[in-house]
């Protein structure tokens, strides 16, 4: 005698406008209630062979129809499997590869102390860089005020380069030296006051 | 732990913030390099020649020539007390050319001294000029001289003095051989130094 499952599965096909019957229903049931456990991974360990085909169809055609989403860890794992293969390594035998989502996990937790050490770095940098600008430092006087610097023949200097060095034939000719220091003076202090009289017959700023 | 930390970089943040805040300062424009430097710009042109220094240098300049003459005269004493005035003459404060002309003055000072045979005063004369020196210039080499010759007056007088004066005489030729050293250095150095600054 043939059993319901096998009714179902070998049975005659019914007519789609006939009304199911009370085993039809109650058969339709149990299998909603089968395929409703085996999605929330509750399987049963048991169940008949007709069910099993059943449910397997079901699974199939769920999955055909893209609704069907992996488990995070099980898309990483397929992801970087086929990384794996895009990069000439095979799944065996490589090192680990870190998952995304422990990388991304990795550096929610490192994040605040990268943030941190990043402003103390800037932080330090700034200062030092405010302390070594400061011009000849706090310990070395005001800041002296900024100005144009006077062309060298019209400033009082060393008479070195105007000199040069004294020949110990010539130690005690002062009064000569003078007289080339003078002249040379002189003509700096003419310059510089020359030019300041020409600046304020044109009108400028004395 | 972490709420923490993230509080402690925004501080760290804030202060980075208030300290570029407060170096508003900014660097001086550079003065353009085709600029003409105008001496009306100059709020206060400490370092030019002024007439101060021109009246100084004119008198230093008359005492020379003054003593000059007293030399042609052969009056050594009165051109001594000429050459000697110049060290008294009023310079600007801080201008380079009191010193050289002050220095100068004593050379020539010293061997009048030393021609008149008063080497301790010329000594003391050289010595009072070298001791305040602290720019190394032509003229220090040039009181280094006179000093090298004034230990070889020494020795030479110490030579005639006799037998028992011979160490000292070495003594002083040793110290003659000191100067000489001492200004052959200072003028190299000075001469390296403008040859470098050409």
């Amino acid at each position: 005698m043939a059993t319901q499952d096998e009714d179902t599965l070998t049975g005659p096909v019914p007519d789609p406008e006939t009304e199911p019957t009370a085993a039809e229903l109650a058969h339709a049931r149990r299998f909603a209630e089968l395929v409703d456990k085996t999605l929330s991974g509750r399987t049963p360990p048991a169940m008949s062979a007709d069910d099993r085909a059943l449910l397997e169809v079901a699974t199939v055609i769920r999955a055909t129809r893209g609704n069907l989403e992996l488990a995070p860890g099980a898309q990483h794992a397929a992801v970087e499997d086929a990384l794996r293969q895009a990069i000439g390594t095979g799944p065996q035998g490589a090192a680990p590869v870190t998952s995304i989502l422990e990388a991304r996990a990795r550096l929610r937790r490192r994040a605040p102390w990268i943030v941190a050490a990043t402003s103390t770095l800037a932080a330090v940098a700034a200062i030092a860089a405010l302390w070594l600008r400061t011009p000849g430092g706090a310990a070395h006087g005001p800041p002296v005020a900024h100005r144009a610097e006077l062309p060298l023949e019209w400033t009082s200097r060393s008479a070195d380069a105007l000199i040069g060095p004294i020949a110990r034939d010539h130690a005690g000719d002062a009064g000569a030296r003078l007289d080339a220091i003078f002249a040379d003076r002189l003509d700096g202090f003419r310059g510089f006051h020359e030019f300041r009289a020409r600046r304020l017959t044109r009108g400028g700023k004395p | 732990m972490k709420y923490v930390i993230v509080g402690l970089s925004v501080v760290m943040a804030a202060a980075l913030a208030a300290s570029v805040a407060c170096s508003g300062e900014r660097e001086p424009a550079p003065a353009p390099a085709t600029r003409v430097p105008d001496p009306a710009d100059v709020a206060d042109p400490a370092d030019a020649i002024n007439q101060e220094l021109m009246i100084a240098l004119g008198q230093a300049k008359n005492f020379h020539h003054k003593a000059k003459v007293y030399m042609t005269d052969g009056n050594l004493p009165a051109a001594t007390a000429s050459v000697r005035q110049i060290l008294s003459l009023h310079f600007p404060r801080a201008a380079p050319e009191a010193d050289d002309v002050r220095n100068d003055a004593r050379a020539l000072l010293a061997k009048l001294l030393m021609s008149q045979g008063q080497l301790d005063e010329a000594m003391r004369t050289i010595d009072e000029g070298l001791a305040p020196s602290q720019r190394e210039s032509f003229f220090v080499a040039n009181l280094y001289t006179v000093q090298g010759e004034l230990h070889e007056a020494r020795a030479a007088a110490l030579d005639a003095a006799g037998e028992p004066s011979k160490a000292a005489a070495t003594d002083e030729r040793r110290a003659a051989i000191t100067s000489y050293d001492l200004s052959i250095q200072i003028n190299e150095r000075l001469q390296k130094k403008l040859l470098e600054e050409r």
